[in-house]
């Protein structure tokens, strides 16, 4: 059994009904406790709970969903180390995870874990320092595992697609089998999270913002798959999803509180993550999310984006497969093309778009030229039978 | 090799066994997914007694983690490859009528990605290939799914027959498991019509 201690994001329960703003807090700095080293864990419930995150950590060691990119996991880690400070961080083992979802999960024994979808959505190095930081805020603060809730029920099509066994391990946790912290731990990570950020390079404010786009994120979401968008900005901002909105609204205040200033690092981030970047939008883009994908894409576009950017928005309108999405495809593709977007794909996505739209001959030309770039091209053979002789 | 395929193999084919199983004996035509779909085996397969969906099938030899052919019988517009597995937060894609049969791995990469909650799937290869009569496409793909971590492999045959998707896939562990029974599954898709 795997027990991330921490699981937030699109799936996360209710939280925090009643909004207590935490302990107080000293106002004025954001002084870190000295940290103690070489902690053991105390009596049978908290050795068991490290037994069994060192047993979690031996499987994830080898589990094919580990991004095992030495350049990427040392720019993570060097995130978390510049945002809770070197002693604090030589604990901890960070393993980023080929996962497209928000989340980032502390166990007991100074594991943790980092998913893809979360460097997707965080916008500078403040940012995931902040989530890091409230991860680390479990570990520094011991939290006990809380009981546990089964997410998801067992359907047969899980049981289908080879999901459901007797080994029930890591995947299940993937699928959202998840143990959870209470609600005070939760806001006692966050306001240590917090604190951290303050103490460090970063600026505090980077925090709620976070909070702020997972909402929209979801309203985006919910209105794509045309639901009732669930948040309201301007009035009774806490009625239908406590959990963000009261994070977003007491980080708010904390980082009024320590109203700290720094660089959050975004110029950084980009390059820190540029070479993965084309990954992580290919796997947000078939999570079958247009609106959430959409919104994600537009948040990047605004931060600078490239024509990787422009790339992932053309293969989404593509897949979404609207007759006018073809027509729009097309423009984004060639938009992608002339902004130096060197992947073939683009041809092929341009030339497949344009033959839907009516436009054969400059299709069939596109697609000419994406088997030009790659010759080799493992559906070589299925294009050029779409572009004849 | 030995050893891992053993460990594989002891811990797939302690599958709980199913009701409704039933045998498929070698040499007869039989009608597939509830469709005009017709395949003729050339060895004896079993048939699981749970669908993945209404238009679905799925054969085994040895349990269906081991080796698994998944009929797909004429999947109508606007309609999911198989059954929804979390609708409400995670919906599958959808067939549409306007998808070229080069959009047709993608839709099964897509369904599988939302439906395992994985990343890890790419498609290998496509090239067109007669199917049932018509012309269509037969293409391959990895994936890791499953709770074991099994590094599975497929291949898939699919053809648009008016405005309906028809497939037929194989999935097994990349390791032994795929090549040891991928020649009876390509004899079963040879022999299919609609
Ligand atoms: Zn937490």
């Amino acid at each position: 059994m795997i027990a991330p201690l921490c699981r937030r994001g699109a799936a996360a329960v209710a939280l925090l009904a009643g909004l207590a703003c935490g302990p107080a807090m000293a106002a004025d700095r954001a002084a870190l406790p000295p940290y103690s080293f070489a902690y053991e864990p105390q009596g049978v419930d908290e050795r068991g709970m490290w037994m069994m995150a060192d047993e979690d950590e031996r499987i994830l060691r080898t589990s094919s969903f580990v991004i095992r990119d030495e350049e990427l996991n040392a720019y993570v880690r060097g995130v978390l180390c510049r945002t809770v400070g070197e002693d604090r961080c030589r604990n901890v083992r960070v393993y980023v995870m080929r996962i497209p979802q928000f989340n980032a999960t502390m166990y007991a024994n100074g594991m943790m874990t980092v998913w893809s979808g979360l460097l997707l959505r965080v916008q500078n190095e403040a940012e995931l320092g902040a989530v890091l930081g409230h991860e680390f805020g479990h570990f520094e603060k011991r939290h006990s595992l809380n009981g546990f809730k089964n997410k998801r029920s067992v359907s047969d099509v899980l049981a289908w697609l080879g999901m459901v066994g007797p080994n029930a391990g890591l995947s299940a946790s993937l699928a959202g089998y998840v143990y959870s912290f209470s609600r005070a731990q939760e806001t006692e990570a966050d306001l240590i999270g917090i604190q951290y950020l303050a103490s460090s390079a970063y600026p505090s404010a980077a925090a709620p913002k976070v909070w702020s786009r997972l909402m929209a994120e979801q309203d985006a979401t919910a209105a794509g798959r045309k639901r009732k968008v669930r948040h309201s900005y301007a009035a009774g901002f806490f009625a239908s999803h406590p959990t963000e909105a009261a994070r977003e609204a007491y980080l708010s205040r904390e980082a009024a509180k320590y109203a700290d200033a720094g660089d959050p690092g975004a110029e950084a981030y980009r390059k820190g993550i540029a070479k993965w970047l084309p990954q992580l939008l290919d796997d947000q883009i078939k999570l079958n999310d247009f609106g959430g994908s959409e919104y994600l894409l537009d948040q990047l576009a605004a931060s600078g984006g490239s024509a990787d950017v422009t790339f992932a928005r053309a293969e989404l309108y593509s897949q979404r497969g609207n007759p006018r999405d073809y027509v729009t495809a097309a423009e984004l593709y060639r938009e992608a093309i002339a902004k130096g977007c060197d992947r073939p794909e683009a041809r092929r996505g341009l030339g497949l778009a344009l033959l839907r739209t009516q436009q054969s001959d400059e299709g069939k030309q596109a697609l000419r030229s994406y088997l030009e770039f790659r010759p080799d091209a493992p559906d070589g053979p299925m294009i050029k039978s779409l572009v004849g002789n | 090799m030995k050893p891992i395929t053993l460990i594989i193999a002891a811990a797939l084919a302690a599958a709980p066994a199913y009701a409704g199983n039933s045998l498929i004996p070698a040499g007869r035509t039989v009608q597939v997914a509830k469709s005009a779909m017709a395949v003729t085996p050339g060895s004896e397969w079993n048939k699981l007694g749970r669908r993945p969906g209404t238009n679905g099938e799925i054969w085994t030899l040895d349990g269906d983690k081991l080796n698994r052919v998944t009929f797909y019988g004429g999947i109508a517009q606007d309609t999911t490859l198989f059954r929804e597995v979390d609708r409400k937060n995670s919906p599958l894609p959808r067939f549409s009528q306007t998808m070229l049969l080069t959009d047709v791995p993608k839709l099964l990469e897509n369904s599988y990605r939302v439906a395992l909650g994985s990343a890890l799937f790419t498609i290998d290869q496509m090239e067109p290939a007669r199917f049932g009569g018509v012309d269509g496409i037969r293409f391959t793909y990895s994936f890791v799914a499953g709770n074991q971590e099994v590094q599975s492999k497929g291949e898939a045959r699919a053809a648009i027959v008016k405005g309906r998707l028809y497939m037929i896939s194989y999935e097994a562990p990349a390791l032994h498991f795929f090549e040891k029974n991928v020649a009876q599954f390509r004899q079963i898709a040879d022999s299919a019509t609609f």
